[in-house]
């Protein structure tokens, strides 16, 4: 502890004035993150906040149009794929850093060799690792080459890899890049507190590619976990715009008046995963498939929708996000039927129902009511309310009986998102099936669209058979802003700062 | 409020040590009205199910988040429904019983632990005294919040898990006022006596010794039973205590947080349910210690 | 003494290591696949024996060096230290704040025994001692921030957003010193010695501050910075409802996302913290107390 940097920062705090407040006065954009993210070089950071502060900072070689979902060319202009593993790519000339160095092919070299080596560690390797390494042709050509065939290459290319100054990164490195990260983006950063706040600044050189110029100069970030804070905040003044805002607390603030409240879906989905697989015991009674069903026809999912989710929430019945690529709608539908629920249990030989151990993580209240469905029909559950990586390491190692649990697909736009991470014989498979595993390796690999579709619906088609998930809804997201602030959120939940204008 | 206490008690001479008590406690303020909210709070816990007007876990989704009867809400839910539409009059009787619950058993686990450890530390002194003091030293370094939350994260939270990690966290004020206890009153003459006499150990402890320090007993057995609940809230507050759909007072409260800028009620009432239940536990403690030690509060 | 004490709390504070899962998965974030794990596990040694993971990790204790962070990926040290300062900064408030209104309390209380002044404080630190810290919290910044808009709802940039912390965080342990107070002012009150200041017509503030409170002071004294070290402890619950970012909040969080070497180096040093107040307390208390300084 050093005496010195206490009594700064006492005279500082003494100091300050209490007001930071006035958005659209002093042209400063007041956001909150809810968490803290961890590192903002993106490639070591799997929070959401992450990849918000990356869209601003950094460009990928492609842009995804949020609103029709198509590739357009951003540091790239122009790409063609050479053969079923390469993906060539004409890059845009002129393009500066922010700290004046110019972009080139060496960039997308350094960039994704660096990523794709393990021995560097990037915290998501499956963002990269379908790469195997990249080529220059010539000062604004490059090469791509993948590991295998990889459908899904232009999405993950335009959200999570975005490109590094070579230079500066083989000087400063990734802790470097963190403190003073430098891209290529709409905003450029001015101070960085690890974690907690962040100030970005116009970046008056943008090349002006598919995003748009800046509109606000400043933006400024907080750290703020308690989203009653939040709200608190945005009620005086204090921030001009926040999102993630629970359903109630947003329909409150709309019907009091005075703020913008929007509500945009999202990729992110609500399922029921059981241990059809027996990894938590051999006779435990979800390896039964008459139970499973019973399970899916016990759920009144448009109920607690309606009641609680609410929003632009809808129930789903595949095991993706209908707003993905491959994610097959018309399979089969169980609707809320306690009766035949019940009759089912009756004849899977649980006429009396049973008690059964229920993993969840977030939204207690929509765990409550689920369960609360779950013993209508005869099956007690005993809630075990877990932290997110406690959870996922239970699901890994043991496996659960019963869980209710939610998935983002890290806003990528495609099954192959979702199902291999769920049913491809990982350690978050819980169903272990080989007829399902098979059908989406083939979808995984294949860069047909056609052929592609057609085997992960096979694959979707075997899960609701076997009624191996229960399919719960669609996540909505809920933003509220203060009426000087206008912007319009899009379903990947990324808050494009670069898209917030003043009214 | 302790004027009573130091009223002279001439006159009062041929009265038997409980009589004495009795007569002290009634004019005892603080006391009585401790007495009196921990006794309605406790036939609330045991009665809930006859007083409560519905089911503590019937939810009825269309019903959710009614306002009280104060705030212009319908006799059928006198204090309303919470986010689940269940009934929180119900939730509430029935939280009395887990906060009791988990006040008395915490409590009770580390009264044991920390008597056993004071008693021992007391009577014996010496080496087993050090040992003792380390333990007490030990357990004071270690932050109570930051070790509970741990452990409750670590081993997943339950009724069982936060009684047991509270139970092991707060006995160090047992310990500590119970070895000094002890250390008096083994030089009083009729332990001596015992000893001399050739009474075994475990009946001196138990004869001789316990019956003079039940007293110091309680009353810290009541400020652990508060701080017990205080901090089980305070889990479950941070996410960490006892699992819904039991309804603690402290899940309650973090339940309710949820809409505290629009609907202050749903954290008012549980608030100020643990609010006189810490409240009266306390008083009825300082009370019994007033009234058993005339000479002061402290 | 002391120093056992500590040793044996840097084993408690590393065991903790072993309560919890897989701190790989907690390490790997929502989106990492099996392969990393399995990665991680190897790279960060989790798989040798206890002993040795402990000595290595208490050696590099002993250099101020905790490892790094699962979380933030850089050296536990760096994530903690300006983190620390807040708290220690709302610690000092807190007890400021405590210290300034328990004090007076107390001195009046024994002054006039059983006055409304008297009954006031009593009823004050029991009524003081019931209130839950989150919930007067919460209700504080419905009041103060959101009703009257006085004071921000949370931060630490300003002075104005320490205020509501040190209230809640103050509050808690006023109770304790003001008794303490009244207490040890009664007992010196009635001492021999302040009778005969009495006795020679000394002026009564001047037997009050000069004679009567420097030695009731004296316990006084020790029960702030044990509170002081309490304090730092319960400032896990006040930084996360005012999300001020201290290592209070910072250690909650680290809890909830596994990152267990920031975990255990918070536990270890709010450990110490208060070891060192106690040794403090000690100190301070021979300078007060000639009696204890010739002993």
């Amino acid at each position: 502890m050093r005496l010195a940097g206490l009594s700064s920062l006492v005279a500082a705090a003494l100091l300050a004035s209490t007001s930071a407040y006035a958005g659209k006065a002093d042209d400063t954009l007041h956001v909150a993150f809810t968490k803290e993210v961890e590192n903002v070089d993106v490639y070591y950071t799997t929070a959401r906040e992450g990849l918000i502060l990356s869209h601003s900072i950094w460009d990928g070689l492609v842009h995804r149009d949020p609103a029709s979902g198509d590739y357009v060319g951003n540091l790239a202009t122009q790409w063609r794929w050479v053969d079923d593993t390469t993906l060539e790519f004409d890059l845009r000339e002129g393009v500066k850093f922010h700290n004046g160095e110019p972009f080139d092919a060496d960039d997308v070299v350094a960039t994704v060799n660096y990523v794709v080596d393990p021995k560097n560690g990037v915290k998501a390797p499956k963002n990269v690792n379908w790469m195997k390494s990249a080529e220059k042709i010539d000062q604004y050509k490059v090469r791509i080459h993948l590991a295998a065939p990889f459908p899904a290459a232009l999405e993950f290319l335009s959200s999570v890899v975005p490109m590094y100054p070579n230079e500066y990164y083989a000087k400063v490195g990734s802790t470097g890049m963190a403190k003073q990260p430098v891209g290529t983006g709409p905003y450029k950063v001015e101070s960085v507190e690890p974690g907690r706040h962040f100030v970005l600044k116009k970046n008056e050189d943008h090349f002006g590619g598919p995003k748009a110029d800046a509109a606000i100069e400043t933006v400024d970030i907080r750290t703020i976990p308690e989203i009653n804070t939040q709200l608190a905040e945005l009620a005086t003044g204090g921030l001009d715009l926040i999102w993630g805002v629970p359903t109630d607390q947003a329909q409150m603030l709309d019907a009091q008046g005075g703020f913008n409240v929007v509500n945009e879906e999202t990729m992110r989905v609500g399922y029921m995963t059981m241990d059809a697989a027996k990894r938590t015991s051999g006779d435990t009674p979800m390896a039964n498939k008459k139970v499973r069903e019973a399970i899916n026809y016990a759920i009144d999912r448009k109920g607690i929708v309606d009641a609680l989710v609410q929003g632009s929430s809808e129930v789903i019945n595949s095991a993706c996000s209908p707003i993905q690529f491959g994610c097959d709608q018309d399979v089969k539908v169980y609707d809320y039927d306690p009766e035949k629920a019940k009759k089912l249990l009756e004849e899977a030989g649980y006429g009396d129902g049973f008690s059964i151990e229920f993993y969840a993580y977030r939204d207690r209240p929509y765990a409550e009511a689920l369960m609360n469905n779950l013993a209508a029909v005869g099956i007690r559950t005993n809630l075990n309310f877990l932290q997110y990586a406690a959870l996922a390491d239970k699901v890994r190692q043991d496996g659960i009986p019963l869980g209710f649990m939610t998935w983002g697909s890290n806003s990528i736009a495609d099954v192959s998102a979702i199902l291999p991470e769920f049913f491809g014989g990982g350690g978050q498979d819980q169903s272990r099936d080989e007829e399902v595993q098979k059908a989406i390796v083939s979808g995984d690999t294949s860069i047909d669209k056609d052929a592609r579709a057609k085997s992960y619906s096979k694959a979707l088609n075997r899960i609701a058979d076997e009624a191996y998930w229960v399919p719960l809804w669609t996540y909505g997201a809920y933003y509220a802003m203060s009426q000087d602030t206008n912007f319009k959120p899009t379903s990947d939940e990324i808050v494009r700062f670069f898209d917030v204008t003043w009214n | 409020m302790s004027a009573t206490a130091s009223a002279p008690l001439s006159g009062k001479a041929r009265l038997t040590p409980r009589q004495r008590f009795w007569h002290r406690a009634r004019h005892h303020r603080g006391f009585v009205f401790g007495a009196v909210v921990l006794a309605t709070i406790v036939a609330v816990a045991i009665f809930a199910p006859l007083i409560a007007p519905h089911d503590p876990y019937l939810q009825v989704l269309s019903d959710r988040m009614q306002p009280p009867v104060f705030l212009g809400g319908t006799w059928h839910h006198p204090l309303g429904t919470d986010a689940l539409g269940r009934d929180y009059l119900s939730r509430l009787l029935y939280g009395a019983r887990i906060s009791l619950l988990i006040g008395l058993v915490a409590a009770t686990i580390s009264a044991v632990i920390g008597t056993t450890l004071g008693i021992l530390a007391g009577y014996f002194g010496g080496r087993v005294d050090t040992v003792v003091t380390f333990l007490i030293n030990v357990r004071l370094a270690l932050p109570v919040v930051l070790v509970a939350l741990a452990v409750v994260a670590l081993l997943g939270g339950s009724l069982t898990v936060v009684v047991s990690v509270l139970g092991l966290l707060l006995w160090d004020r047992f310990a500590v006022v119970l070895r000094s206890a002890t250390r008096q009153v083994r030089t009083i003459e009729y332990v001596a006596a015992a000893e001399v006499l050739g009474a075994s150990l475990p009946r001196i402890l138990y004869k001789d010794i316990l019956p003079n320090i039940a007293n110091h007993l309680i009353v810290i057995a009541t400020l652990e039973m508060a701080h017990a609940i205080i901090l089980e809230a305070a889990l479950s507050f941070l996410g960490l205590g006892v699992q819904p759909p039991l309804p603690s007072w402290g899940l309650m409260i973090s339940e309710g947080k949820a809409m505290l800028l629009f609907q202050s009620w749903l954290i008012t009432i549980p608030g100020v349910a643990l609010f006189l239940l810490v409240l009266a536990i306390n008083m009825f403690g300082d009370g019994i210690r007033d009234v058993t030690t005339p000479e002061g509060r402290d | 003494m002391a120093v056992l004490v500590a040793l044996t709390v840097s084993i408690i504070s590393f065991s903790l290591l072993y309560l919890s899962g897989d701190p790989a998965v907690a390490m790997a974030g929502e989106n990492a696949d099996d392969a990393a794990i399995q990665a991680i596990r190897e790279g960060y040694g989790f798989d040798r024996p206890f002993i040795v993971q402990y000595g290595d990790w208490l050696f590099s204790a002993l250099r101020g060096d905790f490892g790094e962070s699962y979380y933030f990926r850089v050296p536990v040290s760096e994530v903690i230290a300006d983190r620390l300062q807040i708290t220690m900064l709302l610690g000092l408030f807190s007890t400021s704040f405590a210290l300034v209104v328990a004090i007076p309390l107390g001195v009046a209380a024994a002054l006039w025994p059983n006055s409304i002044i008297d009954r006031a404080a009593l009823f004050l630190s029991v009524v003081g001692q019931a209130i839950p810290s989150f919930w007067f919290g919460l209700i504080l910044i419905v009041i103060f921030a959101i009703d009257l808009r006085l004071l921000p709802a949370s931060g630490s940039g300003t002075w104005a957003g320490f205020v509501l912390p040190t209230v809640v965080l103050g509050y808690y342990a006023t109770p304790a010193i003001m008794r303490l107070t009244r207490t040890g002012m009664l007992e010196v009150l009635s001492a021999d010695y302040v009778r005969t200041a009495r006795a020679k017509g000394l002026p009564a503030p001047n037997i009050v501050f000069k004679h009567a409170l420097r030695n009731a002071i004296i316990p006084v004294v020790s029960l702030a910075a044990v509170q002081m070290g309490f304090m730092l402890g319960g400032s896990v619950v006040v930084e996360s409802v005012f999300a001020l970012h201290g290592a209070g909040y910072l250690a909650w969080e680290s809890i909830s996302r596994n990152d267990l070497p920031t975990m255990q180096a918070l536990v270890l040093i709010f450990s110490m913290f208060y070891i060192a107040f106690t040794i403090l307390a000690d100190v301070v208390n021979a300078w007060l107390d000639p009696r204890l300084r010739v002993s």
